[in-house]
């Protein structure tokens, strides 16, 4: 059986609880990281060796990088759905999990790690006001595309939506200020109706 | 006909044109962003509202994103060869150091490169230059103990996973840094060298 080693509160192992439950494949999952620790003992290191998570292990292939283990669980049981097999129509799903990991996580983790990881003697809400606006100009940015656009990767829910979906989260949750990006919240709202990101990404902020 | 946007010295157009010249694909080049500027206009924020390089035109096709590139790229013209592999399994694998290169490694050598080479003498801060050096060593510590037991990023043979992470490599082993003794990072990037189209695009290009 699939073996996922992350604790379930991080945004990049909730891609891979996420996109295990929209294809239906039973896995197994360790807490690993944060309060858990062991991601820097050897024989996590062993399987990772930047100490990160998640890591998984399908059969001979260990596998780390959130969203090169959606890409594959994605291209393994749900090539012509949520992985497209037109080389174009993928290409333009892989532009926007790059944007995820060049751009938008950027502006997210000052945010949200001063809000909710940081006590409120140590948060530099200078800083935190910085970052947020950072945030708020990528998320100007896929407001625009989806003004064009139903999902990310095009009309049908794929993997470019499972990226970013658990950052919308947050942007939606934490107490901050917030710009009317009308065109991001009528697809975040199509993506909070589906139950398997209810289950593994709204589950509140830690 | 392909047209690459970008300047030459981008470590990310680099990844693109390399690329190309490893699979003979055909491609027109604009110098765009750095001191070319156009980058921030409103023609080229149409094509990649992020106001940086690379930007593609295939056919009419617009795509950013320089590792997306590189995969559409190879999906096209290389599907089944040792740059881009059937396999899934081996793909994941090159396809994790891709991400692992926009995630940790390009992150961590910005500030020492930009420290470096495109900030005046006058104005750099050392001290900030030589802690994000060691916070870059530990990245290619990584690439060491990889390294160790494979012949390239995603095994016995390169791939488009070498791409995304040699341009990088080879700022470590040319700026005027401390470097720590990596004998498998080296052996490794002394074969990436030796290929005529990392010459060309990387090596000839120097750091600018």
């Amino acid at each position: 059986m699939l073996q996922l080693k992350g604790r379930i509160n991080s945004s990049n192992v909730m891609k891979a609880l996420w996109v295990l439950e929209e294809i239906g494949l039973d896995y197994e999952r360790e807490d690993v990281g944060g309060a858990f620790g062991k991601n820097h003992e050897a024989p996590y290191l062993g399987l990772n060796p930047n100490g990160r998570i998640p890591t998984i292990i399908d059969g001979d292939l260990v596998l780390w990088e959130s969203n090169s283990i959606v890409r594959y669980l994605a291209a393994t049981h749900s090539a012509g759905n949520l992985w497209p097999t037109d080389p174009v129509a993928r290409a333009r799903c892989d532009m926007w999990m790059d944007w995820q990991l060049t751009e938008l996580v950027h502006g997210m983790v000052p945010v949200f790690h001063g809000l909710i990881r940081k006590t409120a003697e140590e948060r530099d809400m200078d800083a935190i006001a910085a970052a947020r606006d950072d945030w708020a100009g990528k998320w100007r940015i896929l407001d625009d595309h989806l003004s064009r656009s139903t999902y990310i990767g095009g009309d049908s829910f794929t993997i470019a939506d499972i990226p970013i979906a658990p950052l919308a989260y947050r942007w939606y949750e934490l107490p901050i200020e917030r710009e009317d990006f009308t065109h991001l919240k009528r697809w975040y709202d199509l993506i909070c109706a589906r139950p398997a990101f209810q289950k593994h990404c709204m589950t509140g902020l830690s | 006909m392909l047209k690459i946007l970008g300047r030459a010295t981008s470590s990310n157009v680099q990844k693109v044109a390399w690329l190309c010249e490893e699979l003979n694909i055909a491609y027109e080049r604009t110098d765009i962003g750095g001191p070319f500027g156009g980058n921030r206009e409103a023609e080229y924020l149409a094509l990649n509202p992020n106001g940086i390089v690379p930007t593609i035109d295939d056919d009419g096709f617009v795509l950013w994103e320089s590792n997306t590139i590189v995969r559409y790229l190879a999906e096209k013209h290389g599907k089944g060869t040792e740059f881009w592999p059937e396999d899934l399994q081996a793909r994941a694998s090159a396809s994790r150091w891709m991400d692992w290169a926009l995630s940790i490694l390009a992150p961590r050598h910005v500030p020492v490169f930009a420290g470096l080479i495109r900030t005046a003498e006058a104005d750099r801060d050392y001290d900030k230059i030589a802690a994000a050096r060691d916070l870059w060593s530990t990245a290619n510590a990584v690439l060491e103990s990889w390294l160790a037991d494979h012949e390239f990023l995603s095994g016995d043979t390169f791939s488009i996973g070498d791409i995304a992470v040699s341009p990088f490599t080879y700022r470590w082993f040319t700026l005027d840094i401390e470097r720590e003794d990596f004998p498998n990072l080296k052996r490794w990037h002394e074969t990436i060298c030796a290929r005529p189209a990392f010459k060309k695009h990387i090596i000839d290009i120097g750091l600018s």
